[in-house]
C-alpha cells in the first residue's frame, strides 16, 4: 500500500516541478487527439446527419455496420493503420509511420464510427414536427438542414465527448502505429504502461492524474456550454 | 391570374401512404381572405390536406395552385406567405424570443424591428415579454407553448394561415386568445385562414364554409351524419339494414361491402313533427333534437338530432326558426329518401 501512496507524492512532486518527460507525453496527447477529433467530427458529422437524415435502400445495412465499427478494437486499427503506413505499405512514401500524424489517423479512424453512428441517432430522433415547423416558418432545404443540425447539437456533443473518450485513453494504436517513442511520439497511455512495467509508478500515477484532468477539464467545458446554451 | 383567383385550387389531389390514399380530392377552391373550417373523424385525412396546402409535403397526385400559380414545397410562390401551427406545438431548442424571431430571421429585413416585432406578438396571444421573452423552450405549459408557436407565425403576418386543430390540447384561457387572434388576423390582415377542429360550433360561427372529410374525401359542406357498417340484407332483400343502439332500423341501399359507411346528405332530410306518410323509397327514424346553434354567417340554425347513438344535422333558414316549433329535447321524425344516400 505505502508504494501507492509514495507513488502518488512523487508524482505530484513530478507535476509541480514540470517534469520534461512527462510533459512531453502530456504534449503529445493533446496534439494527437486534437488532430484525430477534428478529422473525425469533420468527416463524421456530416456523414451522421446524411444517414440519420434520409432513407436510402440499404439504410439499415449501413446502420449496423457503423454500429459494429463502433468497437473496433484499437490494436486491430493499430494493425491496418501500421500495415497501410510501414514502407512497404500502400501510403509508406508519406513516412507517416511512428509520428503523430500516423497515431491521429489511426484514432481518427477509430472515432469516425462514434460520431457517425451517434449523430446519425441523434438526427433520427428529431421529431418529425421540427421540419414542419422550420418549413411553415419559411425555412429553405438549406436552413431546415442547418436548424435541424443545431437542434440536434446535444446529441452531437455527446456523440463527440464519447469519441474523445475512446481517443484520450486508447493505447494500441499509439503504441503500435506511433512506436512509444521518447520525447517524440509517447502518449500518456504509452507512457503509463511503459513505466508501469518499469516499476516506475510515480510516473505512471502522474500521467494518469493529468490523463484524468484533461477528461475532466474537456467535460466540464462542455457542459458548460451546454448550460449556457 | 385574375384578380379574383382564389388563392387555393386543388385539382385531383391525391396522397398516398403505402400506397392507401389518406386524401382523395378532386376539385376545392379556396377564396383569398376566407375562413375555411375542416372537420372529420380521426384519421378522416385532415392533417394531410393541410400540410399539402402549408407546402409542407407534396400531392402524390394532382396539382395545388396557389393564387392560379402551381406551386410546392420550399418554393418561392408560397416559403414566406403560408404558414401553419400543428396541434401540438413544437418549439425550437432556443428561448422564446429566439423561436418568433426565426421566421423574421430568415425573411432578412430590418434587424433592429425584430425585438419591437417580436414583443407585439408575444402581446397578441396574451404573453407578457418582459416575463416570457427569455424563458427556454422548456419552461413554457402546454397552453403557453401553444401561443408562442401561434406568436411566431403572426409576427410573420403570414397571407394564409393554416390551423389544425389548435385549441385540441390547451387550456380553455388559451384556447379562447387562440381563436381570438386567428380572427384577428383574418379582419386586420386579410389573412386567409383554414381551420381543422372538432369545435364545429365554433366552426359553424366563424367560418363561411365548412368542409367536411371522411376517409380522405370532401364528403359535404357542414356535419354529414355518417352511418358506419356492417350492413345485413333486409327480410325484402331490396335493402340493407343496420340495427341502431335503440332498436330502429336504418335502411340503406345495397352498399359496395358490407362494411361501407353511409352518408345522407343532410340537405335531403326531412323534419317532421309527427310520423311522416312515407313515399316509396323513403324511410324515416325517430329522434330527440339534441342541440340548436346559429350560424351567423350563413344565417341558418343548425339543429342536431340523436337517434339511436347516430348523429343527424340539418341546416334550417333563421327566418324559419321564429316559431319556437324546435326545441332541445322535443322528439322528431326524420325522412330521407334511400336513393340520396352515398358510400365512402
Amino acid at each position: 500500500m505505502d508504494f501507492i501512496i509514495d507513488g502518488l507524492l512523487q508524482a505530484i512532486q513530478l507535476l509541480l516541478h514540470g517534469d520534461g518527460e512527462t510533459y512531453s507525453a502530456v504534449s503529445a496527447t493533446l496534439r494527437v487527439s486534437t488532430y484525430s477529433m477534428a478529422a473525425s467530427l469533420l468527416l463524421g458529422i456530416p456523414l451522421g446527419f446524411l444517414l440519420g437524415h434520409n432513407d436510402f435502400l440499404w439504410k439499415k445495412h449501413v446502420r449496423t455496420i457503423v454500429d459494429t465499427l463502433m468497437s473496433l478494437p484499437t490494436v486491430l486499427v493499430g494493425l491496418l493503420v501500421y500495415a497501410f503506413l510501414t514502407s512497404r505499405g500502400p501510403l509508406g512514401e508519406y513516412g507517416l509511420l511512428f509520428t503523430l500524424e500516423g497515431i491521429a489517423i489511426g484514432q481518427a479512424i477509430l472515432a469516425l464510427p462514434i460520431v457517425i453512428a451517434l449523430t446519425a441517432a441523434a438526427v433520427e430522433s428529431m421529431d418529425e414536427k421540427l421540419r414542419v415547423t422550420l418549413v411553415s416558418l419559411g425555412a429553405s432545404r438549406r436552413q431546415v438542414l442547418y436548424s435541424t443540425l443545431w437542434e440536434a447539437r446535444y446529441g452531437i456533443l455527446a456523440a463527440s465527448m464519447n469519441a474523445f473518450g475512446r481517443v484520450l485513453t486508447e493505447v494500441g494504436i499509439a503504441m503500435m502505429v506511433g512506436g512509444n517513442i521518447k520525447w517524440h511520439t509517447r502518449t500518456i497511455t504509452t507512457a503509463i504502461a511503459l513505466e508501469t512495467n518499469k516499476g516506475e509508478f510515480a510516473t505512471g500515477v502522474a500521467l494518469g492524474i493529468v490523463l484524468m484532468a484533461i477528461a475532466f477539464i474537456v467535460n466540464f467545458s462542455f457542459s458548460f456550454l451546454r448550460n449556457r446554451s | 391570374m385574375t384578380m379574383n383567383a382564389p388563392v387555393y385550387h386543388l385539382t385531383g389531389v391525391k396522397k398516398f401512404y403505402n400506397s392507401r390514399p389518406a386524401v382523395d380530392i378532386e376539385k376545392l377552391s379556396i377564396p383569398q381572405s376566407s375562413i375555411t373550417g375542416l372537420v372529420g373523424p380521426n384519421g378522416s385525412g385532415k392533417s394531410t390536406l393541410l400540410n399539402m396546402l402549408a407546402f409542407i409535403d407534396r400531392p402524390s397526385e394532382g396539382i395545388i395552385l396557389f393564387k392560379g400559380q402551381k406551386a410546392e414545397p420550399y418554393s418561392d410562390t408560397v416559403r414566406f406567405r403560408v404558414s401553419l401551427l400543428a396541434q401540438e406545438p413544437y418549439l425550437l431548442k432556443r428561448s422564446v424570443y429566439e423561436n418568433i424571431a426565426y421566421g423574421l430571421k430568415l425573411r432578412g429585413g430590418d434587424s433592429s424591428r425584430y425585438s419591437k416585432q417580436v414583443n407585439e406578438a408575444l402581446s397578441l396571444v396574451g404573453l407578457s415579454s418582459r416575463e416570457f421573452s427569455n424563458r427556454p423552450w422548456y419552461g413554457l405549459s402546454g397552453g403557453e407553448a401553444q401561443r408562442v408557436a401561434l406568436a411566431a407565425r403572426l409576427v410573420l403576418k403570414p397571407e394564409v394561415l393554416i390551423l389544425d386543430e389548435p385549441t385540441a390540447s390547451v387550456d380553455a384561457d388559451s384556447a379562447g386568445r387562440i381563436m381570438d387572434c386567428a380572427l384577428m388576423a383574418s379582419k386586420e390582415w386579410g389573412t386567409t385562414l383554414i381551420i381543422a377542429s372538432h369545435d364545429w360550433k365554433w366552426l359553424n360561427e366563424i367560418c363561411g364554409k365548412v368542409i367536411q372529410m371522411f376517409k380522405g374525401k370532401i364528403i359535404g359542406s357542414g356535419i354529414e351524419g355518417i352511418l358506419f357498417g356492417p350492413w345485413i340484407p333486409g327480410k325484402s332483400g331490396e335493402y340493407h339494414e343496420k340495427a341502431l343502439a335503440d332498436g330502429q332500423i336504418v335502411k340503406v341501399p345495397k352498399p359496395p361491402s358490407p362494411e361501407a359507411s353511409a352518408v345522407i346528405p343532410q340537405n335531403l332530410i326531412v323534419l317532421d313533427l309527427h310520423p311522416p306518410a312515407l313515399k316509396p323509397g323513403e324511410h324515416f327514424l325517430k329522434g330527440v333534437i339534441a342541440q340548436l346553434s346559429l350560424e351567423p354567417y350563413a344565417q341558418t340554425v343548425m339543429i342536431s338530432i340523436r337517434a339511436g347513438g347516430q348523429t343527424f344535422t340539418l341546416r334550417i333558414p333563421q327566418e324559419k326558426m321564429r316559431e319556437p316549433v324546435f326545441f332541445p329535447g322535443q322528439i322528431v321524425y326524420i325522412t330521407y329518401p334511400l336513393s340520396a344516400v352515398t358510400w365512402y
